[in-house]
């Protein structure tokens, strides 16, 4: 088991160092650079050059990196070019909502679509699993930002039932996490309703019937963990799909949180944001595919075998 | 009861020429079903599922319309009729204009075309790359294949996202980045299928019996593996439309894929943010444009997934 | 006294471009202590009839039988609870694939004292004393190793034991062994077969061995069961199947086993054809379109039941008077 975990950090870790130099250089490639003359702004080149310097962006590329790595290994993820303050401070400051959101997403989630699968798997073919299959190809087919553009519309603008903006009180929450939860609700239920008739229709299934064991416990049981697997794969995922769903959504509803800083700072051109974000994001969804790996092992003892 | 069994004064009855061996001798072997390709099977099966059908006409119909509506309209994507700003659907527009006065209908067929052809081209690209990829991977095996697959592992390891945003703002806005950067990472799951099918298909005897036979790798490649993986193949590469049409909406709603005066639908659907209350018309068309074509490629997708998968068949 | 008795058991599929008759009328008994053998190809229906006998097939699954009974029971007509509290205590089943037969997710222990948890009510160190002992019986070395391991962990062999462990676990009147050696390699199928034997020496359950080889029941069963086309083609003891068969199927199948004893040279001679399709099966006897034998009669009607002996009964048309004689053919 340590061995397995070992390995899996180790990818995680070559995954970061991959992401970091690919972000880095990509940042450098892109045309203009953050203080670049432009003709709106009617700065005098060598001041934008002073500027450029103070940040260290006139020494070669490779001593760039090099700094940026020292720094990253202090903890340093460097200065926003275009607002106040550090990207360490913005990342700790605008963070806090994001997790809550997401995390009351998450949970959401697993909460409705775990059991709206099973149901529909076992009772396949009935009204609950053509309801199902009909609710997750719309979780599927209608894309976050049109969601949010549609509830937003509804509740708040034409009902005025929920607020549309900041997460003051509960109910601010409502909107997003629905938005959220909507697409991973949908790939869930169908994930569990395919395996769970999948595991269902094993051999081993047929044996524990043989065996004389209740028909609950044969489906929770013996079905259910085997049905599971393939849900904690996507957890890592799942993750992955709410930080895309964070941008929408928490610029749509306006939640200070990372997602609608990161869409900002692209807008902006805010090198440095871009990167910080973009590091943090991987970092945890990184650390989001170890948990889950690790979780997967814990379940499914073949796992750690087939990674040997 | 299918069962017949004669009654017993019958059966002692039955005439002579009744118990002669080989009498109608019809041939030990028969063929129970009648045989049938392949594709053909599929096809069948294809054709009762009749939300994949649906969902297959709709999109020959989107495309149709894009490809023709622009030329017949008297309007065209950038034209402004001052006279109607911001109206709501009428006979003359059908879907009313914007706040430049451009007929929404012939936007939002522009925007067709440029979603269609993202998705179509980004879909091609990243079937040929998986392929390719996932080919070479699953029939090198050994050390390439482990190569190959932890970068794709690395690649998959985080959200596509990330890396599409970084190329859209060193490319640019406009649509050959956005498929630029839809090509980054999508083609992953395509090479993952591809591979595993492979690696399967190689171990099979009929991969042996034309190897033995002296076939060239290449050609193997090209007669074996590649059409008996194609199911599986085409499956992903179906998902992989509404998945680049959507990364592509999404792009353009947060304003860093196409930009003006061009019309995707995410950006048309981004620009009426800003005037939803007053005119929820020029949200709602791009809006619902967007879901009839994802439901119908998903439709599609879940067809030919139901009708190439063989354990399905009976 | 007979165990098990059935009385004209049809089971049928409701697939989507039809409907299959798996198993079309058949009856049979098994004898406490006995042991008997079921023969046939695969999709002769014999998997199926142990399946319906012991409620274990699908939903779409449609079963109908005039009785079923077991121990003195009538099992068509038991609750699902009192069915459960038979399965795994009454009857124990042993199935072919051992690979896929356990559930992957949990340990030996936890597969092999569950039905002793069920119906014996044991506690955990009492299942696991149980448990030993039966690892144990089934000869498999080193059980306290074994028991904290997972399925993937085992060898075929091992698994195969495991599940027979299982089967055994509660003292079972009966056992089902449906194909347990068909997935195995051939050295490791001889040592299950002397297993079973041995086992059949120290318990006094009956068993009904299901197989599509005659070689692997012939040291087994005192009689044996052979299955063609959803229905009992030739019934008899093991000496009368082996030494006095009347089936022409029953001659294929004989003339397909090689033997230790058979002359250099002597060939395995194959049935020709496939098994019939069982959403059309063929209006008179299954085996017609393959029967070198065929007559007229053999389209158009089944054959029906011909008692040969009190064990011997036949379903063939070559017993009619009017037909030639075939003493034995290949």
């Amino acid at each position: 088991m340590l061995k397995y975990i070992i390995k899996r950090l180790l990818a995680g870790v070559l995954t970061m160092v991959v992401l970091i130099t690919v972000a880095f250089f990509m940042m450098h490639a892109m045309p203009g650079g953050p203080f670049a003359p432009s003709e709106e702004k009617n700065v005098p080149v060598e001041v934008l050059e002073r500027i450029a310097a103070s940040y260290g962006l006139d020494q070669p590329v490779w001593k760039q990196y090099l700094n940026y790595w020292n720094n990253l290994l202090h903890g340093d993820l460097g200065i926003s070019y275009k607002t106040v303050g550090t990207v360490n401070e913005k990342i700790t400051g605008h963070f806090p909502y994001s997790a809550r959101v997401g995390g009351l997403a998450v949970l959401f989630s697993l909460l409705i679509g775990i059991p709206m699968g099973l149901i529909a798997a076992l009772y396949r073919g009935k009204a609950a699993d053509l309801t199902t299959l009909a609710l997750a190809t719309i979780g599927i087919s209608v894309p976050v930002f049109v969601l949010s553009l549609l509830l937003s519309y509804l509740f708040s603008s034409k009902l005025n039932w929920l607020p549309t903006y900041g997460l003051d009180t509960w109910q601010c929450y409502i909107l997003p996490v629905i938005c959220l939860s909507f697409n991973p609700i949908a790939y869930i239920a169908r994930q569990t309703r395919s395996s769970m008739l999948e595991a269902l229709e094993q051999d081993y299934i047929r044996t524990a019937r043989a065996k004389g064991v209740r028909e609950l416990m044969v489906v929770a049981k013996h079905a259910l963990k085997n049905a599971l697997t393939p849900v904690i794969t996507y957890l890592g995922p799942l993750i992955a799909g709410l930080l895309t769903g964070s941008f929408v959504v928490e610029s749509r509803f306006a939640i200070p949180g990372l997602g609608y800083y990161f869409v900002r700072s692209i807008s902006d051109r805010d090198y440095t944001m871009i990167m910080g974000i973009v590091i943090f994001f991987g970092l945890f969804v990184v650390i989001c595919n170890l948990v889950s790996d690790i979780l997967l092992a814990i379940v499914d003892p073949r796992v750690k075998l087939a990674n040997d | 009861m299918s069962t017949r069994v004669p009654d017993p004064d019958t059966y002692a009855s039955l005439p002579e020429e009744m118990f002669v061996i080989g009498a109608d001798d019809t041939g030990a072997e028969e063929i129970a079903r009648p045989s049938t390709t392949y594709w053909h099977d599929v096809w069948q099966h294809f054709r009762r599922d009749r939300l994949a059908v649906i969902g297959l006409v709709v999109i020959l119909l989107i495309t149709l319309l894009c490809i023709v509506m622009p030329m017949v309209s008297p309007y065209t994507y950038d034209g402004s009729d001052y006279l109607h700003m911001n109206a709501g659907p009428s006979l003359q527009h059908p879907c009313g204009t914007d706040q430049l006065g451009r007929d929404q209908f012939i936007r939002i067929m522009y925007g067709a075309r440029i979603s269609l052809t993202i998705g179509f081209v980004a879909a091609a690209i990243n079937f040929a790359i998986g392929v390719i990829y996932g080919g070479l991977a699953g029939y090198l095996g050994g050390r390439t294949d482990m190569i190959l697959m932890r970068i794709v592992d690395i690649l998959s390891s985080l959200p596509s996202l990330l890396y599409i945003v970084l190329i859209m703002l060193i490319f640019g806005s406009n649509m050959g980045s956005v498929i630029l950067a839809l090509c980054f990472t999508s083609w992953i799951g395509t090479a993952r299928v591809v591979r595993s099918e492979v690696m399967y298909l190689k171990h099979s005897e009929y991969v042996l019996a034309s190897r033995l036979a002296g076939a060239s790798t290449w050609h193997l490649l090209i007669h074996h593996l590649i059409p008996n993986a194609m199911g599986p193949i085409i499956v992903s590469t179906a998902f992989l439309i509404p998945g680049a049409i959507f990364s592509e909406a999404f792009l353009s709603f947060l304003g860093i894929g196409i930009q003006a005066p061009q019309a995707s639908w995410g950006s048309l659907a981004n620009a009426a943010i800003p005037v939803m209350q007053m005119y929820p018309h020029l949200m709602l068309f791009p809006v619902i444009a967007i879901c009839i074509t994802m439901f119908s490629f998903n439709f599609i997708g879940d067809g030919l997934r139901d009708a190439l998968d063989p354990r399905l068949k009976k | 006294m007979n165990l098990l008795e059935v009385k004209n058991l049809n089971t049928s599929f409701h697939i989507g471009v039809g409907v299959v008759q798996a198993v079309r009328g058949i009856s049979f008994d098994v004898a406490e202590g006995e042991s008997v053998g079921i023969v046939g190809e695969s999709g002769s229906g014999k998997s199926v009839t142990m399946l319906s006998v012991m409620g274990l097939l699908p939903e779409y699954a449609d079963i109908s039988a005039d009785s079923i009974r077991f121990d003195g029971r009538e099992i068509t007509k038991l609750s699902k609870k009192a069915a459960r509290a038979m399965h795994g205590s009454e009857i124990g089943m042993i199935f072919q694939d051992p690979m896929t037969s356990l559930n992957p997710l949990f340990t030996v222990e936890s597969q092999l004292t569950e039905p002793l948890r069920i119906h014996r009510h044991m506690n955990k160190a009492q299942a696991r004393q149980r448990a030993l002992e039966l690892l144990r019986q089934v000869e498999i070395p080193n059980p306290e190793a074994r028991l904290k391991q997972y399925p993937h962990e085992l060898s075929g062999g091992l698994r195969q034991r495991v599940m027979i462990a299982i089967a055994l676990a509660c003292e079972p009147k009966m056992i089902i062994a449906d194909e347990p050696t068909t997935a195995l390699d051939v050295t490791i199928q001889a040592q299950i077969l002397d297993l079973l034997q041995h086992l059949k020496q120290k318990t006094k359950a009956s068993i009904i061995m299901i197989t599509h080889d005659l070689g692997v029941i012939a040291s087994m069963c005192t009689r044996i069961f052979v299955m063609y086309g959803g229905v009992i083609c030739e019934q008899g003891s093991a000496r009368e199947i082996f030494y006095d068969a009347k089936h022409p199927y029953t001659w294929g199948l004989l003339n397909s086993i090689p033997k230790v004893t058979g002359k250099t040279g002597e060939k395995l001679i194959p049935i020709k054809g496939t098994p019939p399709d069982m959403l059309k099966p063929p209006a008179g006897c299954p085996f017609s379109p393959r029967c070198r034998y065929c007559m007229p009669v053999c389209r158009t009607y089944m054959p029906p039941l011909t008692a040969l002996s009190d064990t011997h009964i036949v379903a063939c048309h070559l017993t009619h008077p009017k037909a030639p004689k075939i003493t034995k053919g290949v």
